[in-house]
């Protein structure tokens, strides 16, 4: 028994209706099977730019416009010069790097010699961190040298990051840090 | 004519984004490993891992000499015999789409015998899910190639191994590649290409890359008798 | 890189050495096979046989940490046999340039002139070299005395020639341990690409700068492709390939101690005002030299000037603040401190430093030193929650932590910058799920709270806290989370006429009185009056372009969208193109075509390396640390207690701590085994943005050690088995693989073999995983550029 495209859908779409993993999408009223088929064409299509190695290969991020906001799928943008829609299976991935139950979605506070997290709101997480920013600078802020010359430095904080965010937040963070005085400023570069 | 599939091993550097890629489209879950010893996990094909890329060292007086990648699938075989034998419980278990000659299991897989299925199969590719008896495999993107996208496998892959499009110009393209390779490789072989969508171009001998590459390294296979006995005793399995 | 990715398919001879591409830069490889596809060579040159060796037209074995001699021996096979591109070497490098007659290199003791001695053990002294006889011979201009027959004994070329007669085939394969025959084909594939029209190019990473010797085997490399012509042509050029999707980005940003925005130098406590910064500008006195760098005055005024808007740049200087001269605030010594207790707070600011840096456990340690650590990172890592970690009891950590959540790539805009300097927009699909928020939206509710506090109560030093430019920065009328102005600060980094407010076209427009504002030098012109270069999706190209690749109308590269740099070294002095068949500038006759060359000058007006003082390519070069030639040094952990070079077993100028010197192997029976550390495809750095991910954890889901079939036999380890890696500094455990893409070296009469492990696994997650590689790892440091040596250590390696 060989089948057209219509019946083929029909009946593939009654019998993947009880299936565990129904990922084509063909639990759906075969009139419209063409369209509906591809869950991405109700989607939002951004472009971005793969977040792990620095070949920087072009990425399609479709997004739910409906109901979750969330993120249906990421495939390689074929338009882009290096990568032609190709990606490794890091690249392919990507779709779990947004969407994932692990992540950190919340502000987690640790206090001293306590052995948990426990969550915190952000204004008081952000308010504490600026007064021990304060606090750590005026104690330790040099204005001389032992050889008297003038390095207006803050020898009490350390910072380390980020190859993993985009250029103009790093302008950013790398003024902020000087502008607080910190010299001791290393990332990835650096290993 | 339908559709077909050209994978020219000679690329292949096992950048696994074919094999994620499939996982990605079709939200297949992650399945729990452990290392094995090999690069090569999950170890094999399953319910849940439609692709998978094969790898074997190469050695030749003890010291390697190739390292062969195999990006393994369905075949989506011309006449497929794993149709033919689900057929005999459930015409419409297992599927074959006239334009672009995919075939597709179904939900419905679950009235056929799984080992009989996997058995039936010369590539060794259908797996079962022993909870609810469905059996799986690739189903070639389907939605997306009759959208005109390409396969995400085949759209992942970075190198120029896999290529997909009408299975005429895909043969002609192996033909050709094949022409090609043999003049390093003079054993490049292709896998069965009258009989199959999934052309794969072996520049070594199939059988150095996966004991079920080709056909005919296993022959025809027939029924065992312990195996027509429980044919004729089967009615355990409840029908749609 | 000096080219970009899609260039790869232009080479005629691609050489993998230091790097792994087709596992750590995939889709590189599309490029690489295209190349291959039409011909190109393809060589693998690494310690294992790997997914990229299985593509190579020749793979040769080695040593791990042995890349010196190797490449060392192949400038005196080019030396020897007259292979290299004569009409560029002496037009284009400093080849003929004569040099101080009181420099000298002993090849006995295996150092330079000028060493000062500081510390000595049985195999190696350590010290710091005094640079003043690593000059050049001036004439009554100022301008270096030139030999163009190259025959002078005090020329560069005879003085390079003369260092690398040491570098016999038969001492560099008994060092390295790569066979001779296979070491001299090697030698004769690369070597031909030094025809004019014809290019080969190096694709390296880690491989090669986590070594003490690591800025000197890519000089090394450097001087080859220098000698045969392939700096500036398409298909070659010097190609690292970098680690991190933005870390291109975030080096040109300068998050490191010695560098503030586009390489200029951090101001030091003996450069007290602007002008003295500026008195140190480089100059030249051949006026055929660009001497780009003569700009530098109007990029830190302008820069000062996005920093500090309504400040002087005079005054705005006394701002910024200042290291002391000769002082390393560098990643390993930032550790070290923080180890001696010196700091009080950290901010880990999308890294995981417990795992990814050199010798973890002191790392770890260290982190319990602080009062208080701010981590920023997508997942639970080794770093945010040391202070639960494996033998560590929270009762005893004082240390304070915050873990804030950012959004991920695809939940905000903004520019990242690849290895081949273009600079890609991305743009926000889903919005930040929880509590999550753009990281830039954190730092600016963090500063605007400190800020706050010093308006509110005072403080040290206020100036520069309450000056810091905020109107190209947040949003009017927005609030946190939704206040950072991504498209404001790439206007700011591009940079504006401070008194029209109208954007520069690119730096060449940028003053140096603080009439323009521009973050970065390099990125000007990312974004202009006509809009945002960067998000650029065209793909119109002219015929000569297409040719190679080159796409000057998608996003944009610095600097000024020039996608090949040191292009005017790939025509001759006429403006013609060497590689006519794959030609990147020619000169029509009044103007330029192809890419954005090296500055619009005429054909020959300029010396092609612009960047350079003298606008030579240099193969003696005077500013490194431990030597204005390479010269080969065994690694800081090493099987041998001398090596055939010289009596200098390590480098001398390595950065080291005294007092860890104890815990190093040299020659240990314990710690036989060479270690190496490395990535693998499906997973990435850390692994934190891999292992909580279930499609790639299941791809590779534990760590791996990688030994050959005789170790396995000596330790009865088979693939599969779980064994213990470890040396003075740690133990970690594996998923033993045993493999003949491994063989034993017969390396100075011994049989040596390796053990390889990736450094992606951690103790956070999964369980059964495995913890970092750089547990084992020693804090030692390259001299010049202070990046550990992570790629060379000794270990046992024994079954669970």
């Amino acid at each position: 028994m060989k089948l057209g495209r219509r019946e083929f859908i029909k009946l593939s779409a009654t019998a993947t209706a009880v299936t565990a993993f129904a990922g084509l999408g063909m639990n759906l009223q075969p009139t419209t099977a063409k369209a509906q088929l591809l869950k991405i064409h109700w989607a939002k299509e951004t472009t971005s730019i793969c977040c792990y190695c620095s070949v920087g290969c072009g990425v399609l991020v479709h997004t739910d416009k409906s109901s979750t906001g969330r993120c249906i799928n990421i495939e390689g943008d074929p338009d882009h010069p290096i990568n032609e829609g190709a990606l490794c299976a890091k690249g392919a991935a990507l779709y779990q790097v947004a969407e994932n139950e692990n992540r950190i979605t919340k502000v987690l506070y640790r206090a001293p010699y306590t052995d948990k997290y426990v969550e915190a709101p952000w204004g008081w997480a952000l308010q504490r961190i600026a007064e021990k920013v304060k606090e750590a600078r005026d104690e330790t802020f040099v204005q001389q040298n032992a050889n008297g010359q003038v390095v207006n430095r803050t020898d009490g904080i350390a910072h380390v990051g980020s190859a993993e965010i985009e250029n103009e937040e790093n302008w950013y963070l790398q003024a902020m840090q000087r502008a607080m005085g910190l010299v001791y400023i290393e990332h990835q570069a650096r290993i | 004519m339908g559709k077909g599939f050209f994978i020219d091993l000679t690329k292949c550097t096992a950048c696994r984004g074919c094999q994620v890629a499939c996982k990605q489209w079709h939200k297949l879950p992650a399945e729990d490993t452990y290392n094995w010893g090999s690069y090569q996990n999950p170890e094999d094909l399953s319910f849940i891992t439609y692709k998978l890329v094969r790898m074997e060292e190469y050695e030749e007086n003890g010291k390697v000499k190739d390292w062969l990648f195999f990006p393994d699938q369905c075949r989506h075989c011309i006449s497929p015999p794993c149709k033919m034998v689900g057929d005999m419980d459930d015409e419409q278990a297992i599927l074959q789409e006239y334009e672009t000659g995919t075939v597709m299991f179904t939900g419905r897989t679950k009235n056929l015998f799984p080992d009989e299925i996997r058995q039936s199969c010369p590539y060794d590719i259908p797996r079962e899910d022993e909870d609810s008896g469905v059996i799986s495999k690739c189903d070639m993107c389907f939605d997306r190639v009759i959208n005109g996208m390409l396969p995400a496998c085949v759209l992942a892959c970075p190198t120029g191994s896999m290529h997909f499009g009408d299975l005429e110009d895909i043969k002609a393209m192996a033909e050709e590649r094949l022409a090609e390779v043999k003049q390093i490789y003079p054993d490049a072989v292709l896998g069965d290409p009258n009989a199959v969508r999934v052309i794969y171009l072996f520049h070594r001998r199939p059988s150095d890359y996966y004991h079920s590459a080709v056909a005919s390294l296993h022959g025809p296979r027939r029924f065992t008798r312990k195996e027509a006995f429980a044919r004729l005793f089967r009615n355990n399995r409840p029908r749609v | 890189m000096t080219n970009h990715y899609n260039d790869l398919m232009n080479s005629d001879c691609i050489l993998m050495m230091g790097a792994n591409p087709a596992e750590c830069h995939p889709i590189s490889f599309k490029w690489v096979m295209k190349a291959k596809g039409k011909g190109g060579k393809i060589l693998s040159v690494d310690p294992r046989y790997t997914r990229s060796s299985s593509k190579a037209d020749l793979y040769v074995p080695m040593r791990s940490g042995t890349d010196i001699a190797i490449l060392g021996g192949m400038i005196k096979y080019i030396m020897d046999n007259n292979l290299y591109f004569e009409e560029y070497v002496k037009n284009y490098t400093n080849a003929s340039f004569l040099v101080n007659p009181d420099y000298d290199f002993d090849p006995e003791k295996g150092l330079f002139s000028g060493f000062q001695k500081e510390s000595e053990a049985d195999f190696a002294v350590f010290g710091y070299y005094d640079r003043d006889t690593w000059t050049f011979q001036m004439d009554d201009d100022g301008i270096p005395k030139k030999d163009p027959t190259l025959q002078d004994p005090n020329c560069v070329y005879q003085l390079m020639k003369k260092h690398f007669e040491r570098y016999t085939l038969d001492r560099v394969s008994e060092t390295s341990g790569s066979p001779k025959d296979k070491l001299e084909e090697f030698y004769k594939m690369y070597s031909e690409t030094g025809a004019p029209d014809k290019a080969g190019t190096i694709m390296y990473a880690m491989g090669w700068t986590q070594h003490t010797v690591g800025a000197q085997i890519i000089r090394t490399m450097a001087m080859i492709q220098l000698l045969l012509g392939n700096v500036g042509m398409a298909g070659g050029g010097v190609n690292a390939l970098r680690g991190t999707s933005n870390v291109q980005g975030s080096t040109d940003q300068a998050l490191l101690f010695h560098i503030i925005p586009a390489y200029m130098p951090t101001p030091r406590a003996n450069l007290p005002t602007l002008d003295d910064y500026n008195a140190t500008t480089p100059t030249t006195n051949d006026p055929k030299s660009a001497n780009w760098w003569q700009n530098r005055p109007k990029y830190i005024a302008s820069l000062l000037k996005a920093m500090y808007p309504d400040a002087d740049p005079k005054d705005s200087y006394n701002w910024m603040p200042k290291l002391d001269e000769g002082q390393n605030a560098s990643w390993l010594v930032l550790f070290d401190h923080m180890h001696q207790g010196k700091f009080k707070g950290f901010f880990a600011w999308g890294m995981n430093p417990a795992a990814s840096g050199a010798n973890a456990s002191k790392t770890r340690e260290a982190l319990s030193k602080l009062d208080w650590m701010v981590s920023v990172n997508v997942f639970d890592n080794e770093t945010a929650s040391f202070w639960k970690g494996p033998d560590v009891d929270p009762g005893r950590v004082k240390t304070e932590v915050f873990v804030l959540p950012p959004a991920v790539f695809c939940e905000k805009e903004g520019s990242v910058s690849n290895s081949g300097r273009w600079i890609q927009w991305r743009y926000q699909g889903p919005k930040p799920p929880g509590q999550c928020v753009r990281d830039g939206d954190i730092m600016l509710e963090l500063f605007s709270r400190v800020r706050a506090l010093y308006e509110k109560d005072g403080g040290v030093f206020p100036e520069p806290i309450l000056n810091l430019n905020q109107k190209d920065i947040a949003k009017e009328g927005k609030q946190f989370p939704e206040r950072f102005d991504v498209q404001k600060v790439a206007k700011l980094m591009s940079g504006y006429d401070v008194n029209t407010g109208k954007q520069v076209a690119n730096f060449t427009q940028l003053k140096d009185d603080g009439s323009t504002a521009c973050g970065n030098w390099l990125h000007s012109g990312a974004w202009t009056e006509d809009g945002n270069m960067m998000a650029r999706r065209d793909k119109d190209q002219t015929d000569m372009q297409a040719n190679i690749g080159l796409f000057p109308n998608w996003s944009f590269a610095w600097p000024v969208n020039r996608r090949v740099l040191y292009n005017r070294a790939s025509v001759d002095q006429d403006g013609q193109p060497y590689a006519p068949d794959k030609a990147v500038i020619k000169w029509d006759g009044d103007k330029w075509v192809g890419d954005v060359p090296d500055g619009g000058w005429p054909p020959s007006e300029r010396h092609p390396f612009i960047m350079r003082p003298e606008g030579f390519g240099q193969f003696f070069g005077p500013g490194m640390a431990d030597g204005p030639f390479p010269e080969h040094y065994e690694s800081m952990e090493c099987p041998f207690e001398e090596q055939p070079f010289s009596k200098q077993l390590h480098s001398p100028t390595a950065l080291f701590f005294e007092e860890e010197l104890e815990k190093h192997a040299v020659c240990d029976p314990r710690h036989p085994f060479v270690g190496t550390s490395y990535r693998v495809c499906e997973h990435w750095q850390t692994g934190i943005m891999t292992r909580w991910v279930p499609w790639l954890l299941e791809t590779m889901p534990q760590n791996i050690a990688e030994i050959d079939p005789e170790l396995g036999r000596l330790r009865e380890i088979k693939s599969g088995d779980r064994v213990i890696v470890e040396n003075l500094r740690g133990q970690i455990e594996c998923i033993a693989i045993v493999t003949p893409r491994l063989q034993p070296l017969k390396t100075m009469g011994q049989t040596l073999h390796q053990v390889g492990t990736t450094w992606h696994f951690g103790w956070v997650h999964p369980k059964d995983g495995g913890d970092s590689a750089n547990l084992l790892t020693p804090s030692v440091g390259d001299p010049n550029t202070f990046i550990p040596e992570t790629k060379t250590f000794m270990v046992n390696i024994r079954k669970k």
